[in-house]
């Protein structure tokens, strides 16, 4: 690596890094972003590591988590198995549920199929990261409002499904919905409920997709 | 998965002596993890190739564009001018995998994965693909198979990307032994068709660095039918080609997925194409020499007429 | 003040009939909730299962030495014996306990096991033939048939004016609960206690007491949250038993959850049907004569020397309609792959798919209206009404054309099917109210919350009795310390919980109002009377009481299609369910058990199917790669009508709302392409080998 270009890390530079801390947290992000920074670096150098243990350092939901791994070691089983963090859950291990879902750097990927040591540097967001003081998020908030979770296993992978969908096209058609979901599965049956709480959370105030109805025997 | 050792290469040449004989490349890492967890492939290190400096951009030109190995699927999707120039392309990478998948997913490894076969795939089944003695899927389950092919296994490719390449007569520069090597869709996947255990033609330590599309072909489109609606794999995929002046095609190339252990395309019939008018005699008669001399098995046969629709559709579709 | 003798529903309510938000969707929403596959208890273990690769074999060694020596392991045991024969893919073999996944799975790898492979069968078909090889030594893999008949059967068929006959088959269909099969046990001298991701915890419970000899004092069950079920997640399972057994070797919790691979395998699923139906109706389309000759497989608990044979493959024929001459024969057929189990509304999918089928294809050829048809032998008068409500809604007459009419490429279809489910409440269902001085109240009950809103029905209850709101009651199930519930199956779980809640609540605010001397402590009254017991909580018990809930409900739905004829795909465009529960509880959560219900029918009608190969004996698809389950892109529009039936109590809906779906949707495809697919799924290969599209194949 040349030395005299320490901007450069790996697949991004330090600018855009700093730029996926999001602009609310820049002072203390700083500080934090210089050591995952290094870490990165570390991580960049081009030595090999492994197979037995290495230090690794995530960045979820803005702590610093510190965990010794192996490098075969997925992000989801650092972050269910390692640590306390079992909000995303695991459907099937094999990117095909969705349930793993965490966002780095504010996109969705499933969790089940990246390397923990490969998640080294970047923003890990998880179910566990999204509502803050106890306050629900408007995905959340409309999630619950259209009772669009059952037994609630795979919610956690939807409700970052429709977060990054959001974020970054916070106003969404159906179709829009339906392709950013699709890599989610509900083997409860709450997709109609998701697509309204989706809307809802974007500000459509009215969704009229489906219809429910009482009506007496009588 | 076994144990592996794991590398962050920084050159083409550091990462192809660290990958060696006995390593792998790791980009999104979908397709190889998915190996790795069921015990296909045990190599000994993992040598990332997302921080080869260069290969994530997408490079415009008047001739020919270039993406690089490390652009994903999203990214092709979602890029503004892909959708405009090439956007059979856009539709092509808007059908891989989901939403997750496309995140990491890359050029490079979309089309370099390996088979989908559910035997090959299958942790206990030792079949032609991973050197066992025969091709379970010719008589087994093979509604999900190939129509064509030039060996005894049945593995369809599965990569969307190759067969939008394959259409827009794109090149991939390949690295190897030390140089890059230029190759066709055709010759990127040549070996698959005669060689049961190849995926495709790269070999060991082989690098894909980038792919060159020329911006020959002014139309092109990409269309698909899986059994479910989205985030399935295709049982046919088609993406065509051309140029089209005063409603004439020329240069055009139809290029089929999942019916062939390569992108499926018979030069007779883009020869055919040339001058026509895109309507439905054209477009049935060329959908007839594509599929002439398919070999359906006990459950692929519907693969026939369904690529015969998509065929027909996605021509038409190039003058939508 | 509710009369505890005579206990009734309210008729003016507040939440009961009204929708309430779930109680723990924050929970769930935010990742608190610690589902079973969550429990990290002190010091616990990973648990893994190795499986055997053989479809049939006959195990002579099983050794663990070299998987005990892989680092971080602290178990390893044998499940079943050193010794035994294995008879499908997937059959348990060994467990292990380690500190991590990856050691665990090391060790999987390092476990030698010696077997001599035995013949196996994975198919119906060849099973049944004489020669095939035998599932079990002592017992037939094809069963003797259970035959009834009622009437003249062969009289009445020559008397009809029409008959038809058909052959209708259905898969195999897997639960695949996003949250797999498994526990995180402590075993020690104490007792055990079992963190159980199933929809029984006292079944559990039962079961872990029994297979491991331990005094059911000593055994505690608990399930704060669990991910799905389906009728599969009663018992404490071999995976269970292995992670008890695997926690006392390595004296620490062990959590064994399945992988999905195991999943796929070896916790049960919905029988098979091969169904040959001959149905007879006079000129005016009254039903006259039926019969049918049916077999399916429930894996190795199929087949055997009983008439009918085992494993739950059976299905109530002829289904729903009144048929005055009868003959029924079914077999069962034992192969070599995971044996069944309940499956959300056991048996009646299949019933209904070959009903509803041979039902539109007796209007065909009659050039009846298939609507008509069902109206005029439906002998339930709750479903004359729904056929009624739900044709003028979906505009049957304007829409159902004569099959095949439709123009075009892509042809629309509509069609109809219903079904019919038991339910009822569980009389032994307990409960327990506890009223805090400072006004909390805790309601506890040993049921569990699989995702259908058991909490959230108990809290509307507390709340309507006590006149608070939902949110300021604490629910607490899933824990055997408390009264023992009902399990949560067969749509049983709502009729048991409620009228017991209703109960325990009423006995505890007359109990209150009793110590208080406070003549109505409820709503605005409620602090202030709870503030009078001083400093000691109130706890007063309750029990089912009958008369609040009823068994009996059914439900009729109209599906819209339109199948592209060229690549052979169908698209649902739109399911209309119109269903009877009773008295219903919380609008909410019950119109999401319809979605859910009607939703799984789909991937019934269209997507799933276990493949077994006979060439390997190996399932190919335990994933959710080619094991395809609906998805948020395959989603129809939906119209829910829910019969409001007050008077009938409450009955529960979660069963009904699956039986229809898959029969609605193939008579819509039957209608738009005027040819029937006879098979479920219908995949695009079934179509367009229908309208013989297909070549024949050349190798």
């Amino acid at each position: 690596m040349n030395e005299s270009e320490p901007a450069k890390i790996g697949p991004f530079s330090r600018r855009t890094f700093l730029k996926s801390l999001g602009t609310t947290a820049v002072a203390t992000a700083a500080v934090q972003a210089q050591t995952m920074a290094a870490e990165l670096e570390k991580v960049n150098a081009e030595k090999t590591i492994g197979p037995g243990t290495v230090p690794v350092t995530l960045k979820v939901n803005g702590e610093m988590l510190k965990l010794q791994l192996e490098p075969r070691v997925t992000l989801l089983d650092a972050l269910r198995n390692y640590s306390s963090l079992t909000g995303s859950k695991e459907g099937c291990d094999r990117g095909t549920c969705g349930a793993c879902t965490v966002m780095i750097n504010d996109v969705p990927v499933y969790s089940c199929m990246k390397l923990a040591i490969e998640a080294q540097g970047q923003a890990i967001t998880t179910v566990e990261g999204l509502a803050k003081n106890g306050k629900l998020t408007k995905v959340q908030q409309a999630f619950l409002n259209r009772d669009a979770l059952m037994c609630g296993y795979c919610t956690p992978g939807f409700v970052m499904s429709v977060t990054a969908l959001l974020r970054k096209n916070p106003h969404p058609t159906a179709d829009d919905v339906r392709h950013a979901c699709s890599g989610n599965l509900c083997r409860c049956g709450t997709y109609p409920r998701i697509m309204e709480a989706a809307f809802e959370a974007s500000g459509v105030a009215k969704v009229a997709i489906n219809k429910t109805e009482v009506i007496p025997y009588a | 998965m076994k144990a592996f050792e794991y590398a962050t290469a920084h050159s083409v040449n550091s990462a192809q002596e660290m990958v060696a004989d006995n390593g792998q490349y790791i980009a999104g890492g979908n397709d190889l993890l998915g190996l790795l967890k069921e015990y296909i492939v045990d190599p000994k290190i993992l040598v990332s190739v997302k921080s080869l400096p260069g290969l994530d951009r997408v490079e415009t030109g008047s001739k020919v564009w270039t993406i690089g190995t490390n652009v994903t699927v999203a990214q092709i999707e979602d890029h503004s001018a892909i959708r405009k120039t090439f956007p059979g392309l856009a539709q092509a990478a808007a059908e891989v995998g989901s939403q997750q998948i496309r995140n990491v997913a890359t050029v490079g490894g979309n089309i370099s994965q390996h088979s989908r076969c559910w035997y090959f795939r299958h942790r206990d089944v030792l079949c032609l693909k991973k050197e066992g003695d025969m091709c379970y899927a010719r008589h087994g389950e093979n509604k999900y198979h190939s129509l064509f092919t030039g060996n005894t296994c049945i593995s369809p490719v599965v990569s969307n990307l190759a067969i939008a390449f394959a259409a827009l007569d794109a090149t991939a520069v390949v690295q190897r032994a030390g140089k890059p090597v230029r190759m066709s869709m055709a010759e990127f996947y040549a070996k698959a068709f005669e060689n049961p255990t190849a995926h495709n033609s790269l070999n060991p330590g082989d690098l894909v660095l980038k792919v060159e599309i020329p911006t020959t072909r002014t139309h092109s489109a990409y269309m698909q039918t899986s059994e479910k609606h989205e985030f399935d794999w295709a049982l046919v995929s088609c993406a065509a080609a051309a140029n089209i002046t005063n409603g004439k095609l020329s240069n055009a190339r139809v290029a089929l997925g999942s019916i062939s252990p390569v992108p499926h395309q018979v030069d007779a019939a883009n020869e055919y194409l040339e001058g026509k008018t895109l309507d439905e005699a054209t477009v049935t008669h060329a959908a007839d020499m594509i599929l002439h001399g398919a070999k359906p098995h006990e459950h692929n046969g519907y693969k026939v007429p369904m690529a015969h629709a998509l065929i027909r559709r996605t021509l038409l579709k190039l003058n939508a | 003040m509710p009369d505890p003798a005579n206990l009734s529903w309210p008729k003016e309510t507040k939440y009961i009939s009204k929708s309430t938000h779930r109680v723990d969707a924050a929970q769930k929403l935010t990742g608190k909730a610690r589902y079973s596959s969550d429990i990290q208890a002190e010091g616990w273990l990973y648990g893994m299962i190795l499986r055997s690769k053989w479809p049939a074999a006959k195990i002579t060694n099983i050794n663990l030495e070299k998987a005990l020596q892989i680092p971080g392991i602290k178990a390893a045991i044998l499940i079943k014996g050193n010794e035994r024969t294995v008879r499908y893919y997937g059959d348990e073999i060994a467990a292990v306990a380690g500190t991590t996944k990856i050691a665990c799975l090391d060790a999987l790898k390092a476990i030698e096991v010696t077997a001599e492979p035995l013949p196996y069968v994975v198919h119906e078909d060849e099973a049944k033939k004489p020669d095939a090889p035998k599932v079990w030594d002592d017992a037939p893999n094809l069963s003797k048939p259970k035959v009834t008949e009622k009437g003249e059967v062969d009289k009445a068929f020559s008397e009809c004016a029409t008959v038809v006959e058909g052959f209708y088959t259905t898969q195999v269909q897997l639960h695949h609960p996003m949250e797999t099969h498994g526990n995180t046990v402590s075993w020690t001298d104490e007792g055990l206690t079992a963190y159980a991701s199933t929809q029984g915890i006292t079944s559990v419970k039962d079961g872990f007491a029994g297979s491991l000899q331990l005094e059911q004092s000593k055994v505690r069950v608990i399930t704060e949250y669990m991910g799905g079920g389906f009728g599969a997640k009663f018992g404490s399972g071999v995976e269970g038993k292995a992670a008890a057994e695997l926690s006392k070797a390595a004296k620490a919790p062990v959590r064994l959850m399945l992988t999905r691979f195991d999943q796929g395998l070896a916790v049960g699923n919905r029988p098979s049907s091969f169904q040959k139906i001959k149905l007879g109706a006079s000129a005016d389309g009254t039903l006259l004569a039926y019969q049918l000759d049916a077999y399916g497989t429930a894996g190795i608990g199929g087949g055997g020397s009983s008439e009918g044979g085992g494993g739950g493959a059976n299905f109530p024929a002829p289904y729903i309609y009144q048929i005055p001459n009868t003959r029924v024969s079914q077999a069962t057929v034992a192969i070599n792959a995971g044996s069944a189990r309940a499956f959300r509304a056991p048996g009646n999918p299949p019933a209904s798919f070959g009903m509803e089928s041979i039902m539109d294809d007796l209007a065909v050829k009659m050039g009846m209206d298939p609507l008509e048809l069902r109206v005029k032998n439906d002998p339930n008068p709750v479903r004359q009404k729904e056929y009624e409500v739900g044709g003028k809604r979906v505009g049957w007459k304007e829409k159902y054309k004569k099959p095949g009419s439709s123009p075009g490429v892509i042809k629309t279809g509509i069609g109809c099917a219903s079904g019919s489910w038991g339910g009822g409440g569980s009389k032994k269902t307990q409960g327990e109210a506890q009223i805090n001085p400072d006004g909390s109240v805790e309601i506890r009950m040993g049921v569990q919350d699989l995702g259908t809103g058991t909490r959230t029905v108990l809290a509307v209850v507390a709340a309507e009795v006590f006149g608070l709101k939902p949110e300021q009651i604490t629910v607490k199930v899933g824990d055997t310390n408390y009264p023992p519930g009902p399990g949560s199956g067969g749509s049983t779980t709502c009729a048991s919980i409620s009228p017991t809640a209703l109960d325990t609540c009423t006995n505890a605010l007359n109990e209150l109002q009793k110590q208080t001397g406070v003549a109505d402590a409820r709503g605005e009254n409620w602090f202030a009377a709870c503030k009078k017991l001083g400093v000691t909580p109130l706890v007063v018990q309750g029990k089912f009481q009958d008369g609040l809930s009823s068994r009996g409900a059914g439900g009729v739905q109209f599906a819209e299609v339109e199948v592209d004829t060229e690549t052979g795909r169908v698209t649902v465009k739109k399911m209309t369910c119109i269903h009877d529960c009773g008295l219903i509880m919380n609008t909410l959560t019950l119109e999401s058990q319809i979605y859910g219900g009607t939703i799984m029918g789909m991937g019934y009608a269209l997507y799933e199917e276990r493949v077994m190969d006979k060439l390997s004996g190996a399932l190919l698809n335990p994933n959710f790669e080619t094991y395809k389950l609906t998805g948020l892109s395959d989603m129809p529009e939906f119209d829910i009508v829910l019969i409001n039936m007050p008077e009938r109590g409450v009955i529960g809906i979660g069963e009904p709302s699956v039986i229809p779906s898959a029969s609605a949707i193939a008579n819509a495809v039957a209608n738009a392409l005027g040819v029937r697919i006879n098979s479920l799924p219908i995949t695009p290969a079934k179509v367009l080998a229908a309208l013989g599209k297909i070549p024949a194949p050349v190798s």
